[in-house]
């Protein structure tokens, strides 16, 4: 466990604001519309959820908290202790002294993996079929570098003679750094890709993006060769909704 | 902090737990994390193995099987140091419910509490019910103060161990304690990431959903019912859901396209906050549980993600790349008076106010370009890293007693899931299978 004096810090103070030019290009917005999500958005999946038109639910369970015993509250220690109770699972949830935290579900509709699955496997072959490139970028960046723009003219390319096809911009990071921020730079990275696809003339309305932050990475070792594998916009030919 | 009628251990110690008794031990306010706490004395002289104490899952009787949960979560508890009688040469054999001559011994040796009790499947119950008595003897009143009697199926036989240790801490500290909380937290199967609950201690992992793509950062409603977290629609759009754990129904509350992520209900469930990329960038929001309206709380063309109520809910502390790297904000619940907390290292991310409000815990990247644990108060003027070494750490989460951290670190190869003392003691590993299990969110207590 380490302190640093607080006499570090107007120094540490000094540092940052110094090498805040020199980051302030990573701020700029990065892709400003969400057209295209949004417009799918509006094809009815929000209906799904009972979500209104502002893409919030109108009706789910009150969540106030007022701070009020419940069945599972401690009783205190007894000089003649009374029985008490414990229910730990689903067959006991309605006993005293179980409570709703204990009394969790088993698993919910199992065929949907397998659904998954089978849809990740249709795209993968369409993908592949279509010879779409994958766009690599470098360690806390997403920029877009000389190779992803070759890569990407290709993709542009198949693009024109294929005019119907949808095409979803995965967006990957490497373990590197907390799950949250990861989702944030997945997202500048497809969003990346999506408008240097635009500048080559795709139409915005068959692009979308999706950011996969570093939750379905291609290769799980602790090493840089793997992460580089990792910090990709994936390209993908959409075959379902 | 709290300072609300703080009575020091040794107070009650030596001028005898009598007034504790009397005025009420849940008006007596205990804060275990000043440092001039000293932890109690206790010592456990076993839960006797009764006729039909045999386990049926294992060798292990289940008289010692609740022993060995009961020690573990003394010592967890940080409010009890777990003495150990028989290396005190005190031997406690055939307790009834009255006090035994070996107490005075253990009394001239320094322990405050002793804690007896038995165990066994109960003698003329049609259901074959397990059932455990446990008695606690206060030095300083020399007496019984009291006991429990818990029967049930032998597969609550930890639960009894939790709630008696739960009852410990309350009688003496008035909190509720931690041994019955639960850790939310998302688990791999094939490439699926899905939700799940275990308790505290890792044990008695369950699945909540079965989507088989990517659920997402689950966090805890105040009341324990739901969980809100980040949901895959389709693998193409994120939702941020809520499940209600009794029963496994779902809602969607926000379905706005773009990344839609790190949802986190208010300490009086009346707001989420949440981070949403609908308008372009990653910005913060916050939903009304009422009357589902939404109010922007941030306006920045960098990103903003990751909100943590402060306990009175009028603060919030968050993630900003705005100043380059990541870095924690602090602002109001309106998202009014931003500032700037960490100034140290180029990535700072992923706060979590204490459940206490005196302190955030964060991944901070060190020197070494490391991610690991840290906490800084409130107003920055202290901070200290709590991990060090190899691995990525993420998701810190506070205990609901707020003297313990639960986080996923890949320290031992895999992403597995950590708890660690706030003085940066105590590392336990508390998940040992499956590929990959991450962002811990622990339940509040009951």
């Amino acid at each position: 466990m380490k302190t640093l004096p607080a006499g570090y810090l107007p120094l540490i103070l000094g540092v940052i604001i110094l090498g805040i030019p020199a980051c302030s290009k990573k701020a700029v917005r990065s892709g400003g519309d969400s057209q295209a999500l949004q417009e799918e958005m509006a094809r009815g999946e929000m209906a799904k959820g009972g979500a209104t038109k502002e893409g919030t639910n109108s009706s789910f369970p009150d969540t106030s908290f007022s701070g009020r015993e419940d069945s599972n509250s401690l009783r205190g220690l007894d000089r003649n202790p009374s029985e008490e109770r414990l229910g730990g699972n689903a067959a006991n949830a309605g006993t005293p002294g179980g409570g709703h935290t204990n009394a969790l579900i088993a698993k919910a509709d199992s065929g949907a993996a397998a659904r998954q699955l089978a849809e990740i496997r249709a795209e993968q072959v369409a993908s592949v079929a279509a010879g779409l490139r994958d766009v690599f970028f470098t360690y806390d960046s997403f920029s877009i570098t000389d190779e992803g723009r070759h890569a990407l003219s290709g993709n542009a390319e198949w693009a024109r003679s294929n005019s119907y096809a949808q095409l979803k911009i995965e967006g990957h990071c490497d373990e590197r750094g907390t799950s949250a921020y990861n989702l944030v730079l997945g997202e500048k990275r497809a969003k990346a890709v999506r408008n240097y696809l635009v500048e080559l003339g795709m139409a915005p309305t068959h692009l979308s993006v999706v950011s996969y932050g570093k939750e379905r990475p291609f290769c799980t070792e602790h090493t840089e060769s793997c992460y580089s594998q990792n910090r990709r916009g994936h390209l993908v030919v959409k075959t379902g909704k | 902090m709290t300072f609300r009628a703080v009575v020091f251990v040794s107070l009650c110690v030596s001028i005898g737990a009598a007034w504790i008794i009397e005025s009420g031990a849940a008006d007596v306010f205990l804060e275990a994390t000043r440092p001039d706490f000293r932890k109690i004395p206790l010592g456990i002289a076993g839960i006797e193995n009764m006729s039909g104490s045999e386990s049926p899952e294992g060798r292990v009787k289940l008289g010692t099987r609740i022993e060995d949960v009961l020690k573990a979560d003394v010592r967890r508890s940080l409010v009890f140091a777990l003495v150990d009688l028989p290396s005190l040469g005190i031997k406690v054999s055939h307790l009834g419910v009255e006090p035994d001559a070996s107490f005075k011994q253990a009394a001239e040796n320094g322990v405050s509490v002793i804690v007896w009790g038995k165990a066994g499947i109960k003698s003329g119950s049609k259901d074959a019910d397990l059932s455990m008595d446990g008695y606690v003897y206060d030095v300083g009143s020399n007496e019984i103060v009291g006991g429990k009697r818990y029967i049930g199926s032998t597969s609550v036989a930890r639960l009894m161990a939790h709630r008696f240790a739960d009852e410990l801490v309350f009688r003496y500290t008035g909190e509720p304690g931690i041994a019955r909380t639960k850790i939310a937290y998302v688990s791999e199967l094939g490439t699926a990431r899905e939700l799940f609950v275990m308790d505290y201690d890792g044990y008695d992992p369950r699945q909540l959903t079965a989507d088989g793509f990517l659920n997402l950062m689950p966090r805890w409603s105040p009341d324990r019912r739901f969980l809100v977290f980040t949901t895959y629609r389709n693998r193409n759009t994120q939702d941020i859901d809520m499940i209600e754990l009794a029963t496994g129904k779902r809602w969607t509350l926000v379905a706005q396209g773009g990344l839609n992520i790190t949802p986190v209900l208010s300490p009086d469930g009346n707001s989420l906050a949440y981070a949403s990329s609908h308008e372009g960038n990653a910005e913060l929001y916050r939903l009304d549980t009422h009357t589902k309206a939404v109010k922007r709380l941030t306006t920045h063309a960098a990103g903003d993600l990751s909100p943590s109520w402060s306990p009175s809910g009028r603060e919030l502390a968050f993630t900003s790349d705005r100043s380059g790297g990541p870095q924690i904000f602090l602002m109001s619940a309106d998202g009014s008076n931003v500032r700037r907390l960490t100034f140290d290292g180029d990535y700072n991310a992923a706060p979590a106010w204490s459940p206490r409000g005196n302190w955030i815990a964060y991944v901070c990247r060190t020197p070494k370009k490391e991610y690991k644990l840290c906490v800084i108060t409130p107003d920055g003027q202290k901070h200290l890293q709590l991990t060090t070494g190899l691995g990525v750490d993420d998701s810190p989460s506070w205990s609901p007693d707020g003297r313990h951290l639960v986080f996923s670190s890949t320290v031992d190869g895999k992403s597995q899931i950590y708890m660690i003392n706030v003085d940066g003691k105590d590392l336990e590993r508390i998940t040992f299978t499956g590929t990959h299990n991450s962002a811990p969110s622990w339940s509040p207590a009951s």
